[in-house]
C-alpha cells in the first residue's frame, strides 16, 4: 500500500515536472498584436482593422508597426474609392453581409480598391509623387517598348514576360468585363506599372506593403530585387565597392530611421547606400524621388548618351547640372580632387566603350543587314545578333556601371575583359560572313517566341 | 499789416464754397444713379441663374446645384463668382476679369458659337487661384481626423520652390460632375477625400 502511494506520488511529481517544463517553453501560438481603438478612427475603418487582424494578420501587423498607424492613417485613407468607380473590389463587398463575421455588417460597408496607386499616395505626399512621375522608374514600360527587341519582335512568351520582365518593370493593369482585375496583370508592384487611374508606377516597389518604411527604402536591399544579374548588376557592383564594404561592416551602427530631411552622411551612416547617392538629401542637395536626376550618363543605353539625349525618354535635365548635384553628394565625404579624378576615369571608360566597342560593333551589324547577310525580320535568331546584344546589354553595361560605381572586378573582368573577347569573336564571325558572302544561320527552332508585339495602347496613344 | 486793404475784397467762406458745393452736388446726382446702376448690374449678372441663362453654361449650373458646394449642413452656398473670379479684395482684377469674360463670352456666343466643355474645364483649372478657395477654406492645417490632408495642405501652404500647387490640382471633378443624385454633404456615406494629383 505504502509502495503504491510512493509510486503514485513520484509519478505525479514527474508528470507535474513535464507539464511545467512544457509550459515554460514558448508554445507555437501566434501572438496577436493588440490594437485598442482609442483614437479617432471611423467605425468603418475599425471594421477593416478588426477583420483583417484575424484574416490577414501579416498585413495588420505590418501596418500596426508603420508610421501610418502612428499617424492614425488607416486602411480607408488609401484603399477607399468613390461609389461607381470601376475598380471597386467586388468580392470584398460580399464580406459586409456575412453573419458569421463579427464585423460583417452592412453599416460598415465602404467601396474599396485593391490596388493603391501613386495617385492615391499623392493625396498626402504630392511632391514625392510628382518627382517619381518624372523618373525613368515610373516611365519604364514606355522605355522598355521603345528599346527592347524581346517585346517588339515577340521573342519571348507572355508568361515569360509576366514572371520575368514585368515583375520589375510593371504590368499594364487591366480590368475585365466582370469588373475584376485581369490576373495576367496582377499582382504586381513593378516601378512602371500603369494603373487604372492613369498614374504610373507603384510606391510599394521600394516602400513595401504594409509598412511603407522610409528606413527600408534607404537600404540597398530595397533596390536589389531588380538591380542585379548579368545585365545590370548594380547590387553586386555596390557590394564590391568600398561603399558596400563599409555598409556591411557598419550597418548595425546606421540610423535608418532618421526623420525625412535629416538623414545625414557621417552621422547617420558611414558609407552611402544606393538611396543615399541617388535620392536622399545631403548637405544643401534636397531629396528627390526622381532617380534620373543626378545622372550625367545613361550607362544602360546601347550607346552611352547624356540623359537629356536619351531618345526613349529624354530627361529634360542638363547633364552638367545633374553632375554637379551628384558631386555635391560626394563632397559630404570626399574632396574635390578625389571627385574630379574619379569622374575623369568614368568619362574615359564611357568614351572607350562608345568609340572602341559599341560604335564599330553597331556599324558592323548595320553592314551585315545592308548586305543581306543578316536577316532583319527577327532578333536573337542569328548568333551575331545575340553577340551584339550581349556586348551592350550585358558586359557593356557591367563595364560602364562597374567603372561608375567603383567595382574593379565588374569594370574589368566582368566588363571590359568580356567586351574584348565578345568583340573579337563577333568581328571574326562578321568579317567571315562578309568575305565569303555567306548568310548567317537563322535558328528555325527559336523557342517560345510567341509574345504579343502590340505596344500597350494606354501608353502609346496614337 | 501792410496788406490791411485785402480785407475789403475778402469774401465770406460760404460764398467761396458755394460753387464747388454745387458742382459736387451735381456730381453726386449724376454719379449715384450711375454707380447704383453698375452695382445693380454687377449683382444681377453675378447670380448662377444669370450664368445659366446661356445654354453653354446651363449644364455646369445644373451640376453645381446638385453638388456639396450647394448642399451642406452649414447652409453655405458657393456661387459661380466665388470660385471663378478673382477674390473681391483684388477689386480691380475682379471687375476687369468679370467685364472681360462677359464681353468675350457674348462675342464667342454670337460669332463662333463653339463651346468645348472639356477645354473650358481645363482653362478654368488653369485660371484658378488658391486665394479664391481660401476665402472660405481657411483653416487647412488643423484637421485631427485627416492627418494626411494636414500633410498635403502643408506642402501647398509652405510649398518648396518649384513645387507650388493649386488647390484644384488635387480637388477636382468636385462641383461640375454629372451625378444621378443631389449630393448632401451631411448624408454622404463615403467620406470625401481628394483624388490625388490630377496631372499624374
Amino acid at each position: 500500500m505504502r509502495r503504491t502511494l510512493l509510486f503514485f506520488t513520484i509519478g505525479l511529481l514527474v508528470l507535474g515536472l513535464i507539464v511545467i517544463t512544457a509550459m515554460a517553453q514558448q508554445p507555437n501560438f501566434a501572438k496577436v498584436k493588440e490594437y485598442r481603438i482609442e483614437r479617432s478612427v471611423p467605425p468603418e475603418a475599425q471594421a477593416c482593422i478588426e477583420c483583417h487582424r484575424t484574416t490577414t494578420p501579416g498585413v495588420f501587423a505590418d501596418w500596426a508597426k508603420s508610421r501610418h498607424a502612428n499617424a492614425n492613417i488607416t486602411c480607408l485613407d488609401c484603399h477607399l474609392i468613390q461609389p461607381g468607380d470601376r475598380d471597386i473590389a467586388q468580392d470584398h463587398e460580399k464580406y459586409y453581409s456575412r453573419s458569421d463575421m463579427p464585423w460583417g455588417e452592412t453599416k460598415y460597408k465602404m467601396p474599396i480598391a485593391s490596388i493603391v496607386t501613386p495617385k492615391d499616395c499623392s493625396r498626402c505626399h504630392p511632391d514625392e509623387a510628382t518627382q517619381y512621375s518624372k523618373s525613368k522608374h515610373a516611365n519604364t514600360i514606355e522605355i522598355m517598348w521603345k528599346l527592347d527587341p524581346w517585346l517588339n519582335k515577340g521573342m519571348n512568351s507572355d508568361n515569360e514576360r509576366k514572371t520575368g520582365c514585368f515583375s520589375c518593370h510593371g504590368t499594364v493593369i487591366k480590368i475585365d468585363e466582370n469588373g475584376k482585375i485581369d490576373p495576367d496583370t496582377w499582382p504586381n508592384a513593378g516601378v512602371g506599372r500603369l494603373n487604372l487611374d492613369g498614374s504610373k508606377g507603384a510606391c510599394t516597389s521600394c516602400h513595401t506593403r504594409h509598412r511603407f518604411s522610409v528606413a527600408e527604402a534607404r537600404m540597398p536591399e530595397a533596390c536589389d530585387q531588380c538591380h542585379l544579374g548579368p545585365d545590370h548588376p548594380q547590387i553586386e557592383i555596390y557590394e564590391e565597392s568600398k561603399h558596400g564594404t563599409l555598409y556591411h561592416a557598419y550597418k548595425s551602427e546606421y540610423n535608418f530611421n532618421a526623420a525625412g530631411g535629416t538623414w545625414t552622411p557621417g552621422v547617420d551612416y558611414r558609407a552611402p547606400t544606393c538611396a543615399a547617392c541617388h535620392m536622399s538629401g545631403s548637405g544643401k542637395e534636397p531629396t528627390s524621388h526622381d532617380v534620373t536626376s543626378r545622372l550625367s550618363w545613361e550607362t544602360q543605353a546601347p550607346l552611352t548618351v547624356r540623359p537629356q539625349d536619351f531618345k526613349a525618354f529624354p530627361s529634360g535635365t542638363n547633364w552638367q547640372d545633374e553632375r554637379q548635384k551628384m558631386k555635391n553628394i560626394c563632397s559630404a565625404c570626399h574632396g574635390d580632387a578625389w571627385i574630379d579624378d574619379f569622374y575623369d576615369g568614368f568619362d574615359k571608360a564611357v568614351e572607350e566603350y562608345n568609340e572602341v566597342y559599341f560604335k564599330p560593333a553597331k556599324a558592323k551589324l548595320d553592314e551585315l543587314y545592308d548586305k543581306g547577310l543578316l536577316d532583319k525580320t527577327k532578333f536573337f535568331d542569328e548568333r551575331l545578333e545575340v553577340e551584339y546584344y550581349e556586348l551592350w546589354h550585358h558586359e557593356g553595361r557591367r563595364a560602364r556601371m562597374g567603372a561608375m560605381m567603383m567595382a574593379p572586378d565588374y569594370a574589368w573582368w566582368h566588363g571590359f575583359y568580356e567586351c574584348k573577347l565578345r568583340f573579337a569573336n563577333y568581328m571574326e564571325e562578321a568579317n567571315h560572313l562578309i568575305e565569303t558572302g555567306q548568310k548567317a544561320y537563322v535558328a528555325k527552332d527559336f523557342p517560345n517566341a510567341t509574345g504579343d508585339t502590340q505596344r500597350p495602347k494606354a501608353i502609346f496613344k496614337e | 499789416m501792410a496788406k490791411g486793404g485785402d480785407s475789403a475784397i475778402k469774401k465770406p467762406f460760404w460764398k467761396k464754397a458755394i460753387k464747388p458745393a454745387i458742382l459736387i452736388a451735381i456730381g453726386i446726382l449724376i454719379a449715384f444713379p450711375l454707380f447704383s446702376m453698375s452695382y445693380f448690374t454687377m449683382v444681377r449678372t453675378s447670380t448662377p441663374d444669370f450664368c445659366g441663362s446661356c445654354h453653354e453654361i446651363k449644364p455646369a449650373v445644373v451640376a453645381w446645384r446638385s453638388s456639396s458646394h450647394t448642399n451642406n449642413a452649414s447652409g453655405v452656398v458657393v456661387d459661380c463668382m466665388d470660385c471663378h473670379l478673382p477674390a473681391p479684395q483684388d477689386t480691380f482684377d475682379f471687375f476687369f476679369a468679370k467685364t472681360y469674360h462677359g464681353i468675350k463670352d457674348v462675342a464667342i456666343h454670337f460669332f463662333t458659337g463653339e463651346y468645348d466643355r472639356e477645354k473650358a474645364r481645363n482653362n478654368a483649372y488653369a485660371a484658378f487661384d488658391n486665394r479664391e478657395c481660401q476665402k472660405c477654406h481657411r483653416n487647412l492645417l488643423n484637421m485631427p481626423y485627416k492627418r494626411g490632408a494636414m500633410l498635403a495642405h502643408r506642402s501647398v501652404l509652405y510649398a518648396k520652390p518649384g513645387y507650388e500647387k493649386k488647390c484644384v490640382d488635387c480637388h477636382y471633378d468636385l462641383v461640375h460632375s454629372e451625378r444621378g443624385l443631389v449630393m448632401f454633404r451631411q448624408t454622404r456615406k463615403v467620406p470625401y477625400q481628394a483624388k490625388g494629383l490630377r496631372q499624374l
